[in-house]
């Protein structure tokens, strides 16, 4: 499987992967020492992030905020310590040593995207940040309101966010079984796309790479005891950080390139 | 139109429609990429309402002029609460799947976001809103729209009797405010923001134009409708739709293929909840198309490959609601299986299978019954099609 096994919605590696039976077979995969493999591509034609991949090789100061909701916070995992965020400051702490990374995790519990929007200038722009990952779209999705208020809202901190000279990726919902069956998430996923796409700023497609993961069964997502279901939130999150740094360093100049990275 | 037999135009393409919306509520269906919603700005919630209010104008026009303002009204107040009843039992059916699978996400790891979606914590309140349709989990937003559309149509109707350019030009100015002011709209559970997902400031106006089409058709052709230019007009919009919304859907498969004239411009022109107007204009060019280019008599409508569609458009309401039960249960089934396309196949080709031998067993004992208490040439077959 070449580039074509991440397309945005994974629609293609579907098809490809029912055409060959091998649906429960991992792909190639990018850093083979964690415990769930990015799928090669991932990311591949989402915008890139120049500037923080930047001043992330050249080793200066980065600043990460990352906005959203329980999911961002850690909750499930047991604390803001196990959060992506978290694991995302570890990962690339450890890819770019010399670089002096600081993530301020701005999450809230039940965060929509209107409150998060309201905290860009009083919260966000002191801090300076070179970047933003801004999760949104999960609780106007578990509310069902309306999508067209949430591109309006999004569009509008993107814009104030650009008008900074801050980068920003967007996050989308997290993919979970259980949740489906209630939540509608097929328009909302469709909106934080539409935005990007009409931005030119990329998404962390953490939808589709949670849903790859429990299709492959390296995670499985449907754990019901607490205590199992706390390991795997953990387990979880620090994938999605570790990719979250792969993410935002595309296509930097230069940096430790992990092993079985396409040039 | 003629008196005298159905339109089959109208059945084939509310049985496309109900198709459509099926395959469209089953999740991450890939079929999903190929209903109308790929071809076209809009899905097909636009061709449900627009052919749904040109036979409510056809039928109930027929009845007012025949039988009085009164009696035609009243049947459609029956209509309405058919419709009303089965939005309750699409609601009861909800609850149970929700008191089912509620333990499933509150051990997920959504709990802390969904809050075990919330209603559940106050299901007295729940019913109660959903008795007043302002509770409208997934998939249960089209009924309401359209009990609320058909409950104002007598007066419509009414008024296209005496000043019919006027009902028209107010249905459009309430669209056009629908569209510029978000407070034009209507609340729903659970708020504080909350809005319907069908608006029924904006969508009102396709309904009454589709009604005032099927009410003023009875009475003879519209000659202005027959325009080359209209025609071409209509064609050089369905044919640049279908291009750009194409485009979307091939980006949407494999990103390097660019998506054309997207970007937030367009945003206001294609607003599902307030029926934008490049999705009105779109469903609209679509039909005149189809008006022109089908012969209401053509061959293949009465032939077999039609007939799916024709028997399933024909007991439109049941079968909607069908469709509803059957995406729910796919959903379920496919969760189970998720991640093959051949299971999303299989769910899709059952499902529809259903939808179609339902549709044929009710015409059967329509037909049936019909025919042990002597034909009632009139009523019966209209009642059948009466949505």
């Amino acid at each position: 499987m070449s580039a074509l096994a991440w397309p945005r919605d994974g629609v293609i590696a579907l098809l490809v992967v029912a055409a060959l039976g091998l649906s429960s077979a991992p792909g190639p995969v990018l850093g083979q020492e964690t415990a769930c493999p990015t799928p090669e591509g991932f990311g591949a034609f989402e915008a890139p992030l120049p500037k923080t991949a930047k001043a992330l090789a050249r080793g200066k100061e980065v600043v990460i905020v990352t906005l959203g909701g329980s999911s961002s916070l850690g909750s499930a995992a047991g604390g803001i310590s196990q959060s992506w965020p978290s694991r995302l400051a570890v990962a690339l702490t450890g890819r770019f040593p010399a670089a002096r990374i600081k993530v301020v995790n701005l999450a809230k519990p039940r965060q929509t995207a209107r409150e998060a929007a309201e905290r860009l200038a009083r919260e966000v722009l002191p801090l300076k940040p070179t970047l933003v990952v801004w999760e949104t779209g999960t609780m106007e999705a578990v509310h069902g309101t309306g999508v067209d208020d949430l591109r309006e809202t999004v569009q509008v901190g993107l814009d104030e966010l650009h008008a900074a000279g801050i980068e920003v990726a967007l996050m989308n919902p997290q993919f979970s079984r259980d949740a489906d069956t209630m939540i509608h998430f097929a328009p909302y996923l469709a909106a934080v796309r539409e935005l990007a796409d009409a931005n030119d700023v990329p998404v962390f497609h953490r939808y589709g790479l949670m849903r790859r993961w429990a299709e492959s069964g390296v995670l499985d997502l449907r754990t019901r005891e607490s205590e199992e279901r706390r390991r795997l939130a953990a387990r979880l999150y620090d994938c999605i950080g570790r990719a979250m740094a792969e993410f935002v360093a595309r296509g930097g100049p230069v940096g430790e390139p992990p092993p079985g990275r396409r040039p | 139109m003629t008196e005298a037999g159905r339109d089959l135009r109208l059945d084939v393409f509310r049985g496309l429609a109900l198709f459509c919306i099926f395959v469209d509520h089953l999740p991450d269906n890939m079929l999903s990429q190929f209903t109308l919603q790929t071809v076209m700005f809009g899905d097909a919630a636009e061709v449900f309402i627009l052919i749904s209010g040109y036979t409510a104008g056809m039928v109930y026009g027929r009845a007012m002029d025949r039988q009085g303002f009164v009696v035609g009204a009243v049947r459609v107040g029956h209509r309405v609460w058919q419709l009303y009843v089965a939005h309750v039992f699409l609601f009861v059916t909800f609850m149970a799947i929700m008191a089912y699978s509620v333990e499933a996400l509150n051990s997920s790891l959504y709990a802390e976001e969904s809050q075990a979606a919330d209603f559940l914590n106050d299901p007295g309140v729940a019913v109660v809103k959903a008795l007043t349709l302002q509770f409208q989990p997934a998939y249960m937003d089209i009924l309401p729209l359209y009990i609320v559309l058909l409950a104002v149509l007598p007066f419509a109707l009414a008024g296209f009797r005496r000043w019919p350019w006027a009902v028209l030009a107010g249905s459009l100015a309430l669209w056009l405010a629908a569209q510029i002011d978000p407070r034009i709209a209507l609340s729903a559970y659970p708020g504080p923001n909350r809005v319907w997902a069908f608006n029924p400031f904006g969508w009102q106006a396709l309904f009454l134009l589709g009604a005032w089409l099927g009410w003023r058709g009875v009475r003879g052709a519209l000659p202005w409708l027959d325009r080359p230019w209209l025609l071409r007009l209509a064609a050089g919009f369905a044919l640049a739709a279908f291009v750009v919304r194409f485009s979307w859907t091939l980006h949407g498969l494999y990103p390097p293929i660019p998506a054309l004239g997207s970007g937030k411009s367009l945003w206001l022109f294609l607003s599902k909840e307030d029926l934008g107007l490049f999705r009105f204009a779109s469903v609209l060019a679509l039909a005149l198309l189809v008006a022109r280019l089908v012969p209401p008599r053509a061959r293949f409508l009465a032939g077999r490959a039609a007939w799916p569609f024709v028997v399933c458009g024909r007991h439109s309401l049941h079968i909607f609601c069908l469709g509803i039960l059957l995406a729910v249960i796919g959903h379920l089934v496919l969760n189970e299986s998720f991640g093959h396309f051949f299971m999303q196949v299989v769910v899709t080709a059952v499902g529809i299978g259903i939808m179609v031998a339902v549709a044929a067993l009710m015409d059967w004992f329509a037909s049936a019954r019909d025919g042990a208490a002597g034909r009632v040439a009139e009523g019966a077959p209209l009642s059948r099609g009466e949505s």
